[in-house]
C-alpha cells in the first residue's frame, strides 16, 4: 500500500514538474532560511557553555545608581568582591579576578597591541581554560611569567611550541621579558573571554587605597558549589554590600554608598547576550537582533507553508475525479487521508533536503562574513536534526491536512455524474485568498520596514552632527603623544605636513563608550545635575569646527581659561572657566545660552566642589551614535587630561595625510602602534548594525516577495484554468482580451490590496518601536507604506498578467464545446 | 444578411490535416431561421462558429452585412461580434458564480450601455422568457429548461440581428426542448434571424429552411412548405 502512495505521489510530482517546482522550491527557501536563523541563534546562545563547569560559573556585574544620573551597568565590580565574597557566601567555591588591558610587543619590527588579562592564582581553578601545553597548575608561577594561546604563540614565535621561551612585552620603561609557562587552546569564537595573553596578578602590590570598593578595574568570576542557588546570593548581596561599603561624605553630606552599587551574580552563558556590556572583553550580541531575525525567519517560513497549503490545496481540487473512482473502487476516507498527507509528507522532506543542502553550503559563506563560527552538527543537543525533522513534520503535516480532508469528502455520484475533472467550493477559494491575502501582507510589511531602516540609517549618517566631520582623523592611544613637551614638537611636524590646517587634543575619542560625569550645582539651586566633561586644548572647538553660540572660546592667553595643575583641590582653590553646550545650559536651567555667559556653576566628581565660570556657550554635538540623547556636556582646557589628537585637513589627498601623520607618529612613539581613522569612517561605522539589519530585511523582503509570487503565479494558473469556460463565455458575450486581462489581473491584485490593511498598522508599529530607539528620527509618513503596497501590487500584477493574457487569448470555442 | 463563397476551414496538426469545411456556399436572408442538420463530425458546428466569427476561415470569403469579415483581426471580429450576434449553447454556458440576473447582464457589460438602462433591458427579457422570479437564483439551483430560457435571454438582452444557437435543446427533456423551440419560433416571428444547429428532425422542422452537411459539404436545401 505505501509503496503505491509513494509511486503515486512520485509520478504525480514528475507529471507536474512546474507546480512541483515551484511549491517544493518555495518551501525549501523557507526552510533553507529558518534553519540559518536557528543555526545562527544557537550559536549566539552557546556562547561561553562549552567551558567546563559553564553552568557553575557566574560573573558579578554592578548597577550604579548615582544621584542624577540614569542606572549604569557594566561587566566590572570592585576589588572587595575578591577578597569578601567568598568568607559572606558558603555556596561560593572560588572566585577570581581579571583585569583587562592591553600590552605593546614588536613584531617585524612594528609596535603591536595585544589584548590581554592580569588574573590572580585562582583563574584557572574557576575558567579550566583548555591547555595545550603545560597546565593550570604549572601555569603563571609568578608576575614574570604569561600564558598565551596557540595563535598568539604562532604570531610570536612561528610555532605553538612555546613553552619556556621568553617574550618582550611593554613599552617605555615598563618593557621586559616574560617566560611562557603555559599555551591554551585556542578558544573558541563563542566566548564573552576574549584573551590571548594572561599575565599573573601581583595582589600584594596593590596598595590599600585601590583594595576597597571603589576600584572598577577588574571583572569578577565566581564558581558555586555544586547544588547551590545563585538566587540566593543575589538575594543576600544587598545586605552583604551594606556590610562590606562603608559610607562616604559627599558635599559634606553622609552619603551611603552601598546604595549607589548593586552587585549581582550573571550566568556566564548569559553575558554575551546579556543587557549589560559595557566593561565586556569582547563586543555582546544583541537579543533585540536576534528576536528580529527569529521573527524574519517564522515569517519566511509561514509563508511559505501558506504557498506549499494553497497551492497543494488548489491542486487537490483537480483531483476530484481520482478521489470518486478511488472511493467508488472501496478506498476508505482514512486511506485517502493518509495518502494525501503521505504525499505531502513526500513533498516535505524533498523540500527539507534541497534546504539543508543550500544550509550546508550557505553556512562556511554566512560565518565567514559575520566572523563567527558557525558549524553544522546534525546529533547532539545543538544538533539540527531535531529541529529540521520536526519542522518537516509540521509543514508536511500542515501541507496535507486541510487538502486531505477536503478532497476526502467529495461523494463519488456528484463528481462522476457531473463529469467534471476538477470541484470547487466557494469555502475553498476564498481559504486560498485569505491565504495568498496574509502572505502578501508578511510582503509589503518587511519592504515598508527595509524602506523605514535605509531611511532612518541614512538620516542619522548624514544629519548635522554639530562638528565638521569631513577632513578630520582622529588617533588614539595618544597617552604621551597629547602632553607636554611632545606634543608641542609633535604639533609643529603635524602642520608642516601639507593640507593639515590644525591639531587639537582631547579626552575622550568619538563614540567612546566611557563617560566621565562629573556632578555640576547650578548657582541657587540645590540639586545636582550630571554632566559628561571633556578636557581639551584652547584649540579644540575651533578646530573640530563646533558652532559658539554666545560667549566666546577658549584663549591660551586667559590664565583662568587652563585648568590647573595637581589635583581637583588645586582646581578647587583656584576655580576654572568652562564653555558648556546647549543642552546643559538648558539642564542647568539656563533660559538662554546667552544667559548662562558669566554664571558660576559648582562642580565635582567625588572630590571637592570646583567654582567653574561659564564663559562660553556651543552647539551641541553627537559624538556617539544617533540612539543616544545628546550629551550635556561641559568642556575645560585641561592638556593633562588628554589622550585623543584630532587632526583637521583640507586640500590634499587623505592616504597622503594619513601616511604623513603615521611618519610623525613613529618619531615620537615608536613603540606604540599608530591607530588613527577618518571620523567619517567612524561614524559610518556606528550604524554598521543598522544597516546589516537593512540588508537583512531586504534580503528577507526580497525572498518574501518571490515566494509570494510563486504562490500567485501558480495559484494564477490554476485559477484561470478553472475560469477557463467563464472566459469563453465572456468572450463569446464580447469581450475583448483587455477585459479579460482586467477581470483576471483585478481578481488577484485584490488580495494584495487587502494585505495592506493588516501590513500597514503592524508595520507601523513596529517601525515606530524601531525608530523609539533613536535620539533623532525620521517622520513616519504613509510614503514607504504605500510604496511598499504599490510595489507589491506592480510585481503581483506582472506575476499574473502573462498568465491572464495567454487565457484571454484563447479561442473561446474549444472552452465552450470540451466542457 | 450574410453571404459565403468558397469557404473553407482545414484543421492541421503535425501528422493530420482535416478538412472540417469544404467550399462552402451558404446565403441568408434577414429574418430567416435555419437549422444545419447532419451527422456528428460533418462540419454543423463548425460551419456555425464560422458564422459567428468565433473562428476564422481558412480561405473563402464571408460577408456579413455587406461587411467581409473573413480576413478581420481577432478585435475588429470581436467588435462585431458583439454588435451583431447572439449565442445560445447547447451546454446552456452559465456563469456558476453569478446570479440569474447577473448573467443576462453579462452581455450588455461588454456593449456600453449604462446601467439604468441595462436594469431595464435585463428585467424586460427577463419578462419576456418567463425567468424573472428566479432572477436572483444561480444556475446551479435552476432546472435545464430554466437554464436555456437564461441563455436565450441573455443571448437576446443586447437585441443581436443573429441569434446563433448550438443545439439548443440537446441538453434538455422533450418538453423543455419543445418549450425552447417554441421561443426561438416567436422570436423569429418577432423578425429575429436565427441559425440553429441541432440533431433532431422534428425540431429542425420548427425552421424555415434546413440545411444538411456531411463531411464538411452542404448536402442538401430544403424549405419548409409556407
Amino acid at each position: 500500500m505505501w509503496r503505491n502512495y509513494l509511486r503515486i505521489a512520485l509520478t504525480l510530482l514528475a507529471r507536474n514538474r512546474v507546480y512541483a517546482a515551484i511549491n517544493i522550491g518555495g518551501l525549501a527557501l523557507g526552510l533553507a532560511g529558518c534553519l540559518l536563523i536557528f543555526n545562527y541563534v544557537r550559536y549566539e546562545s552557546s556562547y561561553d557553555s562549552w567551558l567546563p563547569d559553564s553552568g557553575r560559573i557566574y560573573q558579578v556585574q554592578t548597577k550604579f545608581n548615582l544621584p542624577g544620573q540614569p542606572a549604569r551597568n557594566v561587566q566590572m565590580s570592585p576589588f572587595i568582591v575578591y577578597e569578601k565574597l567568598p568568607g559572606g557566601f558558603a555556596q561560593v567555591e572560588a572566585v577570581t579576578s581579571l583585569a583587562p588591558g592591553k600590552t605593546v610587543t614588536e613584531r617585524d619590527g612594528q609596535p603591536v597591541f595585544i589584548d590581554v588579562g592580569t588574573v590572580d592564582a585562582n583563574f584557572f581553578d574557576v575558567l579550566g581554560l583548555p591547555f595545550a601545553q603545560g597546565s593550570a597548575g604549572t601555569a603563571l608561577p609568578d608576575t614574570n611569567s604569561i600564558v598565551l594561546t596557540e595563535r598568539e604563540a604562532i604570531r610570536h614565535f612561528g610555532t605553538a611550541d612555546a613553552l619556556g621561551k621568553q617574550l618582550s612585552l611593554g613599552a617605555g620603561p615598563g618593557k621586559r621579558d616574560y617566560r611562557v609557562t603555559g599555551v591554551l587552546r585556542n578558544l573558541p569564537r563563542n566566548t564573552s573571554l576574549k584573551l590571548s595573553l594572561l599575565f599573573r596578578r601581583d595582589l600584594a602590590a596593590i596598595p590599600p587605597e585601590q583594595r576597597g570598593w571603589g576600584n572598577f578595574d577588574q571583572q569578577h568570576y565566581v564558581k558555586l558549589r555544586r547544588g547551590a542557588d545563585a538566587a540566593a546570593i543575589n538575594a543576600g548581596l544587598p545586605a552583604w554590600e551594606k556590610r562590606n561599603i562603608p559610607d562616604a561624605v559627599i558635599d559634606g553630606k553622609p552619603a551611603t554608598m552601598s546604595d549607589a552599587v548593586d552587585l549581582k551574580l550573571v550566568p556566564l552563558a548569559g553575558v554575551h547576550l546579556g543587557a549589560t556590556q559595557d566593561g565586556g572583553l569582547a563586543p555582546g550580541g544583541d537579543p533585540r537582533a536576534l528576536a528580529t531575525f527569529a521573527v524574519v525567519a517564522l515569517l519566511t517560513l509561514a509563508m511559505a507553508v501558506m504557498n506549499f497549503v494553497n497551492l497543494s490545496t488548489a491542486r487537490a481540487t483537480q483531483r476530484a475525479r481520482e478521489v470518486a473512482l478511488r472511493k467508488v473502487l472501496g478506498a476508505s476516507r482514512g486511506q485517502l487521508i493518509v495518502q494525501f498527507l503521505g504525499e505531502s509528507l513526500v513533498m516535505a522532506a524533498i523540500a527539507m533536503l534541497l534546504a539543508l543542502a543550500v544550509v550546508e553550503l550557505a553556512t562556511p559563506w554566512i560565518s565567514a562574513a559575520i566572523g563567527a563560527d558557525i558549524r553544522i552538527a546534525y546529533l547532539g543537543p545543538a544538533g539540527m536534526l531535531l529541529p529540521a525533522a520536526a519542522l518537516f513534520l509540521v509543514t508536511g503535516l500542515l501541507g496535507g491536512l486541510y487538502p486531505a480532508f477536503y478532497l476526502s469528502r467529495f461523494r463519488p455520484a456528484e463528481v462522476l455524474r457531473a463529469n467534471k475533472s476538477s470541484v470547487e467550493t466557494p469555502g475553498n477559494g476564498r481559504f486560498r485568498t485569505a491565504l495568498v491575502m496574509l502572505q502578501f501582507a508578511i510582503a509589503i510589511g518587511l519592504i515598508a520596514s527595509t524602506w523605514v531602516i535605509f531611511s532612518q540609517t541614512r538620516y542619522v549618517e548624514t544629519v548635522d552632527p554639530g562638528y565638521r566631520r569631513d577632513g578630520l582623523i582622529q588617533i588614539v592611544n595618544a597617552w604621551r603623544f597629547a602632553k607636554g613637551g611632545e606634543y608641542d614638537a609633535a604639533h609643529a611636524a603635524m602642520l608642516a605636513i601639507p593640507g593639515i590646517t590644525g591639531t587639537t587634543r582631547t579626552s575622550l575619542p568619538l563614540a567612546s563608550d566611557t563617560r566621565p560625569v562629573w556632578l555640576v550645582k547650578p548657582p541657587g539651586a540645590e540639586e545636582y545635575q550630571s554632566l559628561s566633561y571633556y578636557g581639551v586644548d584652547a584649540e579644540y572647538l575651533q578646530t573640530a569646527g563646533i558652532d559658539l553660540l554666545a560667549g566666546r572660546g577658549f584663549d591660551d592667553r586667559i590664565a583662568l581659561d587652563r585648568v590647573p595643575a595637581g589635583d581637583d583641590q588645586a582646581r578647587a582653590v583656584r576655580g576654572v572657566n568652562v564653555v558648556i553646550n546647549r543642552a546643559a545650559a538648558r539642564k542647568l536651567g539656563f533660559r538662554t545660552p546667552q544667559a548662562a555667559i558669566g554664571q558660576t556653576v559648582r562642580a565635582m566628581r567625588g572630590g571637592p566642589l570646583v567654582p567653574s565660570v561659564i564663559v562660553g556657550v556651543v552647539e551641541d554635538m553627537r559624538f556617539r551614535s544617533a540612539r543616544e540623547a545628546i550629551e550635556p556636556a561641559f568642556y575645560a582646557v585641561d592638556p593633562d587630561a588628554t589622550e585623543v589628537v584630532l587632526v583637521r585637513f583640507a586640500g590634499a589627498r587623505p592616504g597622503e595625510v594619513m601616511a604623513a601623520l603615521n611618519k610623525v607618529w613613529r618619531k615620537f612613539e615608536p613603540e606604540i602602534p599608530f591607530e588613527a581613522r577618518f571620523v567619517d569612517d567612524i561614524a559610518h561605522e556606528l550604524y554598521a548594525a543598522d544597516r546589516a539589519r537593512g540588508m537583512l530585511f531586504a534580503g528577507f523582503s526580497a525572498l518574501a516577495v518571490l515566494i509570494g509570487c510563486l504562490g500567485l503565479y501558480s495559484l494564477a494558473a490554476f485559477a484561470t484554468e478553472r475560469r477557463t469556460r467563464e472566459i469563453g463565455i465572456r468572450k463569446v458575450l464580447g469581450a475583448k482580451v483587455r477585459d479579460i486581462v482586467q477581470l483576471l489581473v483585478w481578481q488577484f491584485s485584490r488580495p494584495v490590496v487587502l494585505a495592506n490593511l493588516i501590513a500597514w498598522p503592524v508595520a507601523w508599529w513596529a517601525m515606530r518601536e524601531w525608530l523609539n530607539g533613536f535620539d533623532i528620527r525620521i517622520a513616519l509618513t504613509p510614503t514607504p507604506f504605500a510604496l511598499a503596497g504599490l510595489l507589491a501590487l506592480a510585481i503581483a500584477i506582472a506575476t499574473v498578467a502573462g498568465q491572464s493574457l495567454r487565457v484571454a487569448r484563447t479561442n473561446p470555442i474549444h472552452a465552450l464545446r470540451y466542457e | 444578411m450574410l453571404t459565403m463563397r468558397e469557404l473553407s476551414k482545414v484543421y492541421r496538426t503535425d501528422t493530420v490535416q482535416t478538412t472540417a469545411l469544404d467550399a462552402i456556399d451558404l446565403d441568408i436572408a434577414e429574418g430567416e431561421f435555419v437549422a444545419i442538420m447532419g451527422p456528428s463530425g460533418c462540419g454543423k458546428s463548425t460551419l456555425l462558429n464560422m458564422i459567428g466569427m468565433l473562428d476564422s476561415p481558412s480561405s473563402g470569403s464571408y460577408v456579413f452585412n455587406g461587411q467581409e469579415v473573413a480576413g478581420l483581426s481577432e478585435s475588429k471580429l470581436a467588435d462585431v461580434r458583439k454588435e451583431n450576434i447572439g449565442f445560445i449553447f447547447q451546454s446552456f454556458n452559465l456563469v456558476d458564480e453569478l446570479s440569474v440576473r447577473d448573467n443576462v447582464e453579462l452581455a450588455l457589460l461588454y456593449h456600453n450601455v449604462p446601467a439604468a438602462e441595462r436594469k431595464r433591458r435585463v428585467d424586460e427579457v427577463m419578462d419576456k422568457v418567463g425567468i424573472a422570479h428566479r432572477a436572483k437564483h444561480r444556475p446551479s439551483q435552476l432546472s435545464g429548461g430554466q437554464q436555456q430560457r437564461v441563455a436565450v435571454a441573455r443571448a437576446l438582452v443586447a437585441s443581436p440581428k443573429l441569434i446563433l444557437a448550438d443545439e439548443p435543446t440537446g441538453n434538455l427533456d422533450t418538453h423543455h426542448g419543445e418549450e425552447v423551440m417554441r421561443m426561438l419560433q416567436t422570436l423569429n416571428g418577432e423578425g429575429s434571424t436565427i441559425v440553429m444547429v441541432t440533431h433532431s428532425p422534428a425540431h429542425a422542422d420548427y425552421a424555415g429552411r434546413i440545411v444538411s452537411m456531411l463531411d464538411g459539404r452542404i448536402l442538401q436545401e430544403r424549405r419548409r412548405a409556407a
